[in-house]
């Protein structure tokens, strides 16, 4: 199975620009699409780490990338993440990217983000989404896992600084064609966001400040997230569902 | 394991002589103690990796939170 998290997707740039998003459109009709409202902060820390780890905020405990001024890694939140559990049962699961932590988190994958993972230019943005694209194309077709797992910041990094520029639906479509370059080697997808985006003054959650030292905040994190399966067929309600998903697929009942 | 104590392994026997052609006049008196010569090199190595791959240097973990700052994601 083929996981593919897009870091502050919404529906509302992808569904006016269907026309222009034609990967984006050809997972729709061949798959199954919802959104996902969070019942939980959309937060992209604690989001992601439910969705792998298949615990709620309140059990895994893990809120924020930087506590007590430390930046938190791996090591300091105690859970399984279902790649653990699915090796220990023999499956072959490569991991790349998930940005629960800084800089985002590899499992059986070398590879360096740009800037550590936390690209604010926009040129450094195109170079990381390319980066992975290229180092994800290698794994599909090359190593051939069982569950492939790979998440791109690039939207939610372009979206705090740029919301309602051009930029934002160019970003899109360069996430579109790295899509199409992805799904063709896995039958069987799950693309989803941890949280949506809005313009900041809309957001019904506050969860950014209004300024930083590089600027204005231009948006916030929505929690309208964005789900797409195609032959997925767990019914994925929460992020936390996808950690349930592949559980089942692999382990059955267990 | 206590100190000093030994344990098998097998290697396939044309490694093994070639192994043995390169010990030829070194100062490796077996291919036991070449194998475990190159194993302890290829293991501190791979250690060493690990250890500048899972820690931030300070100015890096600096870089870090600049980024994040930058973004909103911390104060």
């Amino acid at each position: 199975m083929l996981v593919i998290g897009i870091d502050g997707a919404t529906w509302d740039i992808i569904e006016p620009n269907l026309d222009k998003l034609e990967n984006f459109r050809k997972l729709i009709q061949e798959g199954k699409k919802s959104t996902i409202n969070l019942s939980q902060k959309p937060w992209s820390p604690s989001v992601w780490c439910s969705m792998f780890s298949g615990k709620s905020p309140e059990e895994h405990g893990h809120r924020d990338f930087v506590r007590n001024g430390e930046v938190v890694r791996r090591e300091d939140i105690k859970v399984d993440f279902i790649w653990d559990i699915l090796q220990e049962k023999g499956v072959s699961v490569r991991v790349l990217g998930v940005p629960f932590v800084i800089p985002p988190y590899n499992f059986n994958v070398d590879f360096e983000f740009v800037a550590n993972g936390v690209p604010v230019e926009i040129g450094e943005i195109e170079k990381d989404l390319e980066n992975i694209t290229e180092k994800a194309e290698e794994i599909l077709s090359k190593e051939k896992p069982e569950v492939f797992i790979v998440v791109y910041t690039t939207l939610d990094r372009v979206c705090h600084l740029h919301w309602g520029e051009p930029v934002v639906l160019d970003m899109y479509r360069k996430l579109d064609e790295a899509l199409g370059r992805l799904i063709k080697h896995d039958k069987e997808v799950i693309v989803i966001s941890d949280h949506g985006f809005c313009d900041y003054d809309k957001a019904p959650v506050r969860t950014l400040p209004r300024k930083t030292p590089r600027g204005e905040i231009k948006g916030d994190h929505h929690p309208d997230a964005v789900l797409i399966t195609r032959n997925v067929q767990y019914q994925i309600k929460q992020p936390e569902d996808v950690f349930f998903a592949l559980k089942e697929k692999y382990m059955g009942g267990e | 394991m206590s100190k000093g104590s030994y344990t098998t392994v097998s290697i396939p026997v044309q490694l093994a002589e070639k192994i043995e052609k390169r010990i030829e006049g070194t100062g490796f008196n077996s291919v036991s103690s070449y194998v475990t010569y190159v194993l302890r090199q290829v293991l501190s190595s791979l250690e060493e990796k690990e250890k500048k791959k899972e820690a931030f240097s300070k100015e890096d973990e600096e870089k870090v939170k600049k980024r994040l700052r930058a973004l909103g994601y911390i104060d």
